[in-house]
């Protein structure tokens, strides 16, 4: 690779904004602070990042901040984590979910609808996983029947990050009966205030409630806003997933790596320093740690070269959060005792903010949702290395088919 | 990768798949010798083939693959210290160094004390794991405080060699003991400060090195594996239909490519730093996460190859003795640990 003096010189342009416009003392602002305040402070961090361009380097061309190229966009990821900026949690579906299925798929109309007013801060969430429809998306059973010029939506959808704040509902139902049942899936973009839909905050392990069940009792949403043909909508969905196209792990396994000095804290806290034990198991996590972000890293350069073989993704994800898992539990055992007492948690921090009790609670998120480690191994050992897929037909004895 | 080492690597991979995971040392190190394997990395003055340290960590990581039973590391070692070294008979040595002679190069740490006697050098003290030495010319030694680095001709009166029966079978490690050997001052590489500088980039060359082979021999056991694993039939079906082992086969290579692509950043960024604190860190941190992924993959692939795993002939035992030696070459995993958290907590 050549030296790239426009690649030094966007890495210093961002760096300087950083250090001029990421809010002092942040951490200390959200840590122990209610979800209302922390709703407040995304949405500024958000305003000004859209407002510099930041929030949206991955838009195509001629719009604000957009029409940056897949390296540039890491390098803006690369100077976030390591400013240890606040993590765009609030609006991680909008700005790629949202923004980029509706650039892949939407109508002229539709682009020009949502996409201003995203820029202007409207929320969206997630409705694709369901109670009985997690790892296995393509069996969820939430009926969009058409009616006219309408849809009519009933069922439950769950797992829905943030959506007691959102706007808009990204909402994947079945409007078909389809073998396979990925066939009759259709996808809409769902205006919250709808008639018909309520929003449940699910109480998490940690005491927070950062997810939302949704549900949908006889909701009309308008036949203009679906988005892709009827039956299409889990072509649509893949485009939603596959959105971040790597840079998430890009900035997580950069934060991870900026984050190690907390365990290094939490040992001089207990005494733990001098402890041989400790000081070994950190010996071992920290080439983890760096593997991690060598992997994110070359996941990204294979995507923008084109080299990207099925299964890599997964092996990415699985790998950093066996290492997120290891981590936390390296935190917890520094902790000790200390570590089994409630303290206030720092909101929007990332995953390792030294409050280690909820870091490993939260590190669940990582190994279960977005395909939960069960479901990238099957996707490893099936894609990478062609072993031979599951038998689609089984029966227990003594069940009847 | 560039396009040249890319073909190099792919003729590499061809040749030693011929030669077979049990080839042994007489097979496989006159052909290495003769292909210019030793050539890899020095430059195209010094007659070499000009692909640098990437280029060197691509074949160990082919000798790793191939199981190969050659001193390889130890003499690419050897040939790396009398090119960075400043002495009369640089050029003459790396000719002979690359072709019909071969120096050892300790592959473990080493215990030798430097004294000085009127106008001569003397090294007293003990070497352990000399790859091949019973073939060496010349060993390359240093002195305990990194003082010096010298090449010390093998059959000399206060040098004895004493060959160790390993369990790996790929690799024949001699210990040497020394007794007052006067070092010949034609023959000395490094003194002081420059000595220190070297020696430092060779115990990252000889990390590198085992990082790169245990890479290489991860990717080679678990493909093994899962090609025996498709094969076995068991219950009326593949072994490999099964999630239990599929998901163990997901997990170690998740692992493995985790640590190919650790070493692969580590070669890019440190390849003019080998010298220096920093890059010896990030070797060590390298070969640290390598080999302690070779081991498991290598304990695995025995595992889940069952009764068959356990017999001589078939290749897991080869894998698993060579991945838990590599464990204990160079700086040893438990002491690479805690220098690497020592590091990191002293810059916190």
């Amino acid at each position: 690779m050549k030296p790239d003096n426009t690649a030094d010189a966007l890495r210093m342009e961002v760096r300087s904004w950083l250090h001029e416009h990421l809010p002092r003392q942040w951490r200390k602002a959200m840590t122990g602070c209610d979800q209302e305040a922390f709703v407040r402070a995304q949405r500024e961090w958000f305003y000004k990042l859209a407002a510099a361009g930041y929030a949206t380097p991955h838009w195509p061309q001629g719009w604000p901040g957009g029409g940056r190229p897949l390296a540039e966009q890491k390098i803006i990821y690369e100077e976030v984590a390591r400013a240890d900026a606040p993590r765009l949690i609030l609006y991680f579906v909008s700005l790629y979910h949202a923004a980029c299925t509706i650039l892949e798929w939407g109508t002229q109309e539709q682009k020009q609808l949502y996409l201003p007013r995203i820029l202007k801060g409207e929320v969206w969430c997630q409705g694709f996983s369901e109670p009985n429809a997690g790892s296995d998306l393509a069996s969820l059973k939430t009926r969009a029947e058409r009616k006219g010029d309408r849809y009519v939506i009933n069922g439950q959808k769950t797992w829905s990050t943030m959506a007691q704040y959102a706007d808009r509902c990204l909402l994947l139902a079945r409007s078909g009966k389809s073998d396979p049942p990925q066939g009759g899936l259709s996808y809409f973009l769902l205006d919250l205030r709808s008639k018909g839909v309520s929003v449940r905050p699910i109480a998490q392990i940690t005491g927070d409630d950062e997810f939302a069940e949704i549900f949908f009792d006889d909701v009309e949403i308008p036949v203009e806003n679906r988005i892709g043909a009827d039956g299409e909508g889990w072509a649509v969905a893949q485009s939603t997933l596959s959105s971040e196209r790597g840079l998430t792990l890009v900035e997580l396994t950069q934060r991870m790596r900026y984050a190690l000095p907390r365990i290094v804290a939490t040992m001089r806290e207990q005494g733990l320093i001098d402890d041989g034990a400790r000081r070994r198991e950190l010996g071992e996590l920290i080439p983890k740690v760096h593997a991690a972000c060598a992997l994110a890293d070359r996941y990204l350069l294979k995507r923008i070269s084109g080299e990207e073989a099925p299964g890599d993704a997964s092996v990415v994800k699985l790998y950093y959060s066996r290492v997120l898992r290891e981590f936390v539990s390296l935190g917890m055992r520094c902790g000790g005792l200390s570590a089994q007492f409630q303290e206030d948690f720092t909101r929007g921090g990332g995953q390792e903010t030294g409050n280690w009790p909820v870091d490993f609670m939260n590190s669940y998120n990582w190994s279960i949702a977005g395909g939960s480690d069960e479901v990238q191994r099957n996707i490893i050992s099936e894609r990478l290395l062609r072993m031979p897929r599951e038998p689609r037909n089984w029966q227990l004895s003594g069940e009847r088919s | 990768m560039s396009q040249a080492l890319n073909e190099l690597r792919d003729s590499a991979r061809q040749v030693l798949g011929k030669l077979g995971l049990a080839a042994d040392e007489n097979q496989t190190w006159p052909l290495l010798v003769e292909l210019g394997w030793l050539l890899v990395a020095l430059p195209e003055d010094d007659g070499g083939l000009e692909q640098g340290l990437a280029g060197a960590v691509a074949f160990h990581t082919e000798l790793g693959r191939g199981l190969a039973a050659a001193p390889y590391a130890s003499a690419l070692l050897a040939i790396d210290a009398v090119q960075h070294a400043e002495f009369a008979q640089r050029q003459s040595f790396l000719e002979r160094f690359t072709a019909a002679e071969y120096v050892a190069a300790p592959m473990a740490a080493s215990h030798l004390d430097l004294r000085r006697d009127g106008s001569r050098l003397l090294l007293t003290g003990g070497v352990a794991a000399l790859e091949s030495a019973d073939r060496a010319t010349h060993l390359l030694l240093s002195s305990q405080d990194d003082r010096c680095v010298a090449l010390v001709p093998t059959r000399q009166p206060g040098l004895s060699l004493r060959a160790r029966n390993t369990w790996d079978p790929s690799r024949r490690l001699f210990e040497a003991q020394l007794q007052d050997v006067p070092l010949d001052p034609a023959l000395l590489l490094a003194q002081g400060e420059a000595a220190q500088l070297l020696c430092r980039r060779l115990r990252s060359l000889r990390e590198l090195s085992l990082a790169a082979d245990a890479v290489g021999g991860a990717a080679a056991a678990l493909t093994m594996t899962v090609e025996y694993l498709q094969t076995r039939r068991q219950f009326g079906r593949p072994l490999a239909l099964f999630q239990a082992l599929k998901h163990r086969c997901a997990d170690l290579c998740a692992l493995s490519v985790a640590a190919e692509a650790q070493l692969a950043d580590t070669v890019s960024r440190y390849e003019t730093r080998l010298a220096e604190p920093d890059g010896e860190l990030a070797a060590k941190t390298a070969r640290q996460l390598a080999c302690s992924v070779y081991a498991r993959v290598a304990e695995e692939a025995l595992q889940l190859h069952g009764g068959i795993g356990m017999t001589s002939e078939h290749a897991c035992h080869r894998f698993l003795k060579r991945a838990l030696l590599d464990e204990q070459l160079g700086l040893p995993a438990a002491q690479a640990a805690c220098d690497i958290a020592g590091a990191f907590i002293a810059a916190c």
